[in-house]
């Protein structure tokens, strides 16, 4: 008891310095970037959606190491996942006959429409909210329903790991691509002054790559996952 | 030529997926070959850019440099890319065999250079973040890689520890960015001056560090690191021992790099969570029997040894510290990849079972005892130097020489314990058949005795201090003897009878509730000491 006492005092002083220091804050608050990025922002990447253009053009060497944390974190599941054991005769909730029907009947319905609206927020990712990494997790969300259709349904996972790699190492040449048309590393490989139009292809093709790469590494999480329950 | 850090960053990252997308069985082979061009690569840079390192500041994309994420070199990151890659090359060298079958290590083994590589060159706080929260996923596989129960068991309390820790590292970030708009390190350094002293600015300093001292396993935060580095291969303990735990120490000094200009004085504060660590880190070395516990506590002790040089605020002593991290890194390799050697033909890890090894292996003992010499301090290997040098920094303070002082005893109390091994008759036959991993024992060998001997004119390179003192008298011999002797003694008449306190010692485990719980306490202390002190 006197334990947890303790920590409540400690993490009332915490909460008291922090408390302090937002009031001082409100004094300090330098907004130099946030007044950078909505004037220069669209003229700058081409697009309307801010956050696309600092992921994808400002802090794009960001970006592609946190796909890369995406790439480590499924081949890690992969490994951890695999074992010699025997499997287990676990009854999984995917059971077929414990889905009940309404719900397989629905998901029918509803997969076509979350997979378009998972490429529509991937390719708009730049004139409106979403992009790549949110799109592709609504597509491997849409994948996620095909298994309660099909509970049965056997996934290859090598080649879907491989297809995640290749796309990896895709992006990196799309992002360094701007190298050799303009002398900068990741950034879009049309000229600043180029027409926002032509800077958009750039973005949407980044975009459609990020996608593809994040909804198969999610796909192969979740399918190793689902092994690991049957 | 100014491109070259990305090139340092990318060829392992796209080597690494080419090993995993063709797993040929020569693939090390090529592996190594990328390495080479990665030396090669980094020899020119830096030969390119000697004595004009203000030159390297790299903004990726072109855009202004407040905004765009931007890679900068200096020496000290020079010397620290030149440490990890020649560290990689005997990591590499060491698990050559095990490279060839096993893809899916080799692939994280390389990945995680270019993201160290990446860490160590950013100069953006959101990039380190992002590098430091890669690195703690890529170790967090590579130490659960065995899936044993105990492995996994380490694996989980590492990740969860060091990302609270990083979480409050990404805190201490935003609260910069508010209130200056960038996270430009240079930059930053640039124009901080003690009029921006504010308690909001105080505030970020400190959820820095606080990320910083679990990552490095300072004095409360350090239960990750035995645990990891002792359920983990003995290669990977060896990078991680060596290397990956410096990623933190090398943050530490590039923050203060960051902070320096406004004033906050850290040394004292900064010297006694040296010194606690380096004292705990020792009595728990001395109460294991396990010999890779042993090791990976002593991490602990050296890395206190360290911060008790980082502190100070005077030159000569901080590169002391800087250049023990180096000989750390050498010996503390050398130690556990020998001791992997030896745990694969003993089939134990207990010290008190293994015996006759002088006998069965004598070239893998006399690596041992080159690495055993340099971390007791002995004359003529390299942790002497860096310790002398870190000694001769503190000796205006009587107790600050002392604590020195008595962790030095225990680290020599607890090799003489470790030497027991070396004794007895021959047990196990040892034909030496792996080439390669002795190559990689003698390569750490041969580093402790250079840096040893000719570390003047490697200070003089990278750090640009001349160490004209002469470290090597009577008086060095007199006391290196003197801890020796003082060390067999506290051996013989306390640590071999193991009493029960020091049996109570070595059972002594830390929940991870208490760790966090801990934590908290840590993190009010440096409130306390920097804002309100």
């Amino acid at each position: 008891m006197s334990r947890r006492l303790f920590l409540i005092a400690m993490l009332g002083v915490l909460f008291v310095v922090f408390t302090l220091s937002m009031i001082e804050l409100e004094s300090l608050y330098n907004n130099y970037g946030m007044r950078y990025f909505l004037n220069e922002g669209f003229d700058d990447t081409g697009s309307r959606n801010l956050v696309t253009a600092i992921l994808l053009d400002y802090r794009l060497f960001d970006s592609l190491f946190e796909a890369g944390i995406l790439l480590i974190a499924v081949s890690g599941v992969i490994w951890i996942s695999k074992h010699d054991v025997e499997e287990k005769n676990a009854q999984f909730m995917l059971d077929k006959y414990k889905t009940p029907d309404l719900f397989v009947t629905f998901s029918r319905l509803v997969y076509p429409l979350m997979l378009a609206f998972g490429f529509y927020v991937i390719i708009n990712g730049h004139v409106s909210p979403g992009g790549g990494f949110q799109g592709g997790a609504i597509v491997a969300t849409a994948i996620l329903i095909l298994y309660y259709i099909d509970g049965n349904k056997e996934t290859n996972i090598g080649l879907i790991v491989t297809i995640e790699k290749i796309i990896y190492l895709l992006i990196i040449l799309l992002a360094s691509l701007s190298f050799f048309t303009r002398g900068e590393f990741f950034t879009n490989f049309f000229v600043p002054s180029a027409n926002p139009d032509l800077k958009a292809i750039y973005l949407v093709l980044l975009n459609v790559f990020i996608g593809f790469k994040v909804a198969l590494g999610l796909w192969t999480i979740f399918t190793a996952f689902l092994k690991e329950g049957r | 030529m100014i491109n070259i850090p990305i090139l340092l960053i990318f060829l392992p990252v796209v080597t690494s997926i080419l090993v995993y997308l063709f797993k040929w069985k020569h693939m090390n082979i090529v592996v190594l070959g990328s390495q080479l061009i990665l030396t090669i690569l980094a020899a020119i840079y830096f030969g390119h850019f000697y004595g004009q390192f203000e030159h390297t500041h790299l903004v990726l994309g072109g855009w202004d440099h407040r905004i765009g994420i931007s890679l900068a070199n200096d020496e000290l990151s020079m010397s620290f890319i030149f440490l990890s890659i020649f560290t990689w090359w005997m990591v590499l060298a060491y698990t050559f065999k095990y490279g060839k079958t096993d893809h899916t290590f080799l692939f994280f083994l390389v990945f995680l250079q270019g993201v160290f590589l990446g860490l160590l060159q950013s100069n953006d706080l959101f990039n380190l973040f992002v590098f430091l929260e890669l690195t703690t996923i890529i170790v967090t596989i590579l130490i659960a890689y065995k899936k044993r129960g105990e492995s996994f068991r380490a694996a989980i309390y590492y990740i969860l520890l060091n990302t609270s820790g990083v979480l409050l590292f990404l805190i201490g970030i935003i609260l910069i960015y508010f209130t200056f708009g960038t996270i430009n390190i240079v930059y930053l350094h640039e124009t901080l001056t003690p009029g921006d002293d504010t308690m909001v600015l105080r505030l970020s300093y400190i959820l820095l560090m606080a990320g910083i001292s679990v990552k490095s396993a300072l004095f409360p935060v350090f239960t990750w690191l035995p645990k990891a580095h002792g359920a983990a291969q003995s290669a990977i303990s060896a990078l991680l021992s060596g290397l990956v735990v410096k990623g933190g120490i090398y943050l530490f000094f590039r923050m203060n790099f960051l902070y320096d200009n406004v004033g906050i004085h850290y040394g004292d504060f900064f010297y006694w969570v040296g010194a606690l660590t380096a004292v705990v880190g020792v009595m728990f070395a001395l109460s294991q029997k396990d010999i890779k516990q042993i090791l990976a506590f002593h991490t602990v002790s050296q890395i206190g040894i360290i911060m008790m040089g980082l502190s100070s605020s005077d030159a000569n002593t901080f590169y002391g510290g800087v250049l023990h991290t180096f000989n750390h890194a050498f010996f503390k390799s050398l130690l556990f990849l020998g001791a992997g050697v030896i745990i694969q033909v003993y089939r134990t890890k207990k010290v008190t079972e293994i015996r006759g090894v002088m006998r069965s292996m004598p070239v893998v003992s006399v690596f041992m005892i080159i690495g055993m010499l340099s971390i007791t301090g002995a004359p003529f290997f390299n942790g002497f130097i860096s310790k002398s040098i870190i000694k001769y920094g503190i000796e205006d303070s009587t107790i600050r020489y002392w604590i020195l002082f008595a962790v030095n005893i225990g680290t020599a109390t607890s090799f003489i314990k470790m030497s027991q091994i070396f004794f007895g008759p021959r047990t196990v036959s040892y034909p030496i058949k792996n080439m390669a991993q002795n190559f990689a024992l003698f390569g750490f060998a041969l580093g402790c005795i250079t840096l040893g001997n000719f570390y003047i004119p490697f200070t003089e390179s990278f750090f640009g201090i001349a160490y004209d003192q002469e470290f090597i008298h009577v008086g060095a011999f007199i006391d290196y003897a003197v801890t020796l002797g003082l060390g067999f003694m506290l051996y013989h008449f306390v640590i071999s009878k193991d009493y029960k306190p020091i049996q109570n010692i070595r059972n002594f485990k830390l929940s991870f509730e208490s760790a966090n719980y801990v934590f908290i306490i840590y993190i009010v202390v440096m409130v306390t000491y920097f804002i309100w002190l």
